[in-house]
């Protein structure tokens, strides 16, 4: 166990050499490689983060869109329900109104057929009593019917109003040719002589009047003067009663 | 594992310079050192291989160990502390290669890291701190202390020495006798135990030349530390 100075010596140049090698061939190639390999995993990392950024970025971006493309579609959506709303609204206003016109309309049209069938029916039951009033009165006719009429219509042309005098005396005036007087029975020579007598007084001159028998007349008299008519006859009062609904003021 | 004996013989004579086995298994063991380190820096990749990992994973456990020792001088410390562990480990194990010895079995080799590791303290503490205020800690506080830190010097550069050849001389020694008494039963036990001693001893000393190495750096610094402090 003795120090040999010459191992001593040549052992701490071998150290130093080792030291030298190591140092230049292993640690500094290894730390470059270690840090040059750090140096990538970092830069990575970087990237990772930076694409983990901007990927959270455009997560965020589609979502605000997506939230804004789900608010216009939900805005959209209210807004084609309030269009959808207002055109149903619309259509049945629309329609209640169309329907409101139908109803009234029908209304119309059933009042009119309503007031059509009444008037057919009024009408039917004035013929059909104008044609019973006129069986029943054609039975009872007879010659003092038909003077009790002459004495009606004598009468009657006294009391006439003073315009249709005055119009009755002008259309005496230009009828050209006899007065037509008809009647249901033969008139005796009196009646004739009274009715002439009441024409020329009418007229305020000599009236010539023509005389003949209509049977259809039932009982009594019609005198025509150019378009006058004077009747006091069964057949034209029964028509006129037939024909009362035609004459009464329409609604 | 083969001698017995205590001093290594010499192997040749140049003029008055005695060329042992130990010096030769030393410059062997550098040689191959160097030659793997150069074979692997010309295959450094991106992608690391077995070798490359394996390289890189010694490398950090050793940056690790001299940073939580002196944490801002792993630059300066890491080569020559790693150094040190490296050549101890093989050289310790290279014991185990039957013919040659383990060069730290010899006492010249192992004095050689001592007074290695003796200049390596104040070589890094004066080169840190500057001659004076180095040499300044040793007559701090009092300079009654001075031949207490030079005697501490001493004796913990000796002990290094001794301590490293006393294991590594008795465990081969110890080996010996073993292999001698029970024969062919015992050589793997006692190699399993020369692996641990081998990586044990390569620790101790290698982490006691940190804590010196360190200490002499931070002395200053805890002094600075406590100054800023007051």
């Amino acid at each position: 166990m003795e120090l040999n100075w010459t191992t001593f010596l040549l052992e701490i140049l071998n150290f130093l050499v080792l030291l030298w090698l190591l140092k230049r061939f292993f640690y500094k190639p290894l730390q470059n490689a270690i840090a040059r390999r750090q140096s990538a995993i970092q830069q990575q990392l970087d990237d990772a983060r930076k694409m983990k950024k901007e990927a959270q970025r455009l997560q965020q971006s589609y979502e605000n869109d997506l939230a804004a493309l789900e608010q216009g579609r939900e805005e959209a959506h209210a807004k084609l329900q309030r269009e959808l709303n207002m055109e149903r609204e619309k259509q049945e206003k629309h329609l209640t109104e169309l329907l409101q016109q139908k109803r009234q309309k029908a209304h119309v049209i059933e009042q009119r057929q309503l007031r059509e069938s009444h008037r057919q029916q009024e009408k039917q039951a004035l013929e059909q009593g104008s044609r019973f009033a006129a069986s029943l009165l054609q039975a009872g006719a007879g010659p003092e019917l038909e003077s009790r009429l002459l004495e009606f219509l004598l009468d009657a042309l006294h009391k006439l109003p003073a315009e249709q005098r005055v119009s009755l005396q002008q259309s005496l005036a230009g009828q050209h040719g006899p007065v037509e007087v008809s009647s249901a029975f033969p008139l005796s020579a009196g009646q004739r002589q009274r009715i002439e007598s009441g024409l020329n007084e009418l007229s305020g001159h000599e009236v010539q009047s023509h005389f003949r028998q209509d049977e259809q007349l039932i009982a009594g008299l019609r005198i025509a003067i150019g378009p006058w008519v004077l009747g006091a006859n069964l057949r034209d009062e029964l028509e006129a009663f037939a024909h009362l609904e035609e004459a009464a003021p329409s609604e | 594992m083969n001698s017995g004996e205590l001093s290594p013989e010499v192997v040749f004579h140049i003029g008055w310079l005695q060329f042992t086995g130990t010096a030769l298994t030393t410059l062997g063991i550098v040689a191959a050192l160097g030659l793997l380190a150069w074979l692997l820096s010309k295959r450094l990749r991106d992608q690391p291989g077995a070798l490359q990992t394996a390289a890189e994973a010694v490398f950090i456990a050793m940056e690790d160990a001299v940073r939580a020792v002196a944490p801002d001088h792993v630059k300066l410390l890491m080569p020559f502390v790693g150094t040190l562990w490296i050549f101890l480990v093989v050289a310790n194990l290279t014991g185990l290669i039957p013919g040659l010895h383990s060069p730290t079995r010899d006492l010249s080799a192992t004095a050689a890291l001592a007074i290695l590791v003796f200049l390596s303290v104040h070589w890094f503490g004066i080169r840190d701190q500057g001659l004076r205020s180095y040499l300044r800690h040793y007559v701090s506080p009092n300079p009654i202390l001075l031949p207490f830190h030079v005697l501490s010097e001493i004796t913990r550069t000796v002990a290094l020495a001794v301590r490293l050849f006393g294991n590594m001389m008795s465990l081969e020694m110890a080996a010996l006798l073993v292999l001698l008494v029970a024969g062919f039963l015992a050589p793997i036990p006692i190699l399993m135990l020369h692996i641990i001693e081998a990586l044990v001893q390569a620790y101790i000393f290698g982490m006691l030349a940190l804590i010196y190495v360190a200490g002499g750096l931070q002395l200053q610094q805890l002094k600075q530390a406590s100054q800023g402090k007051k």
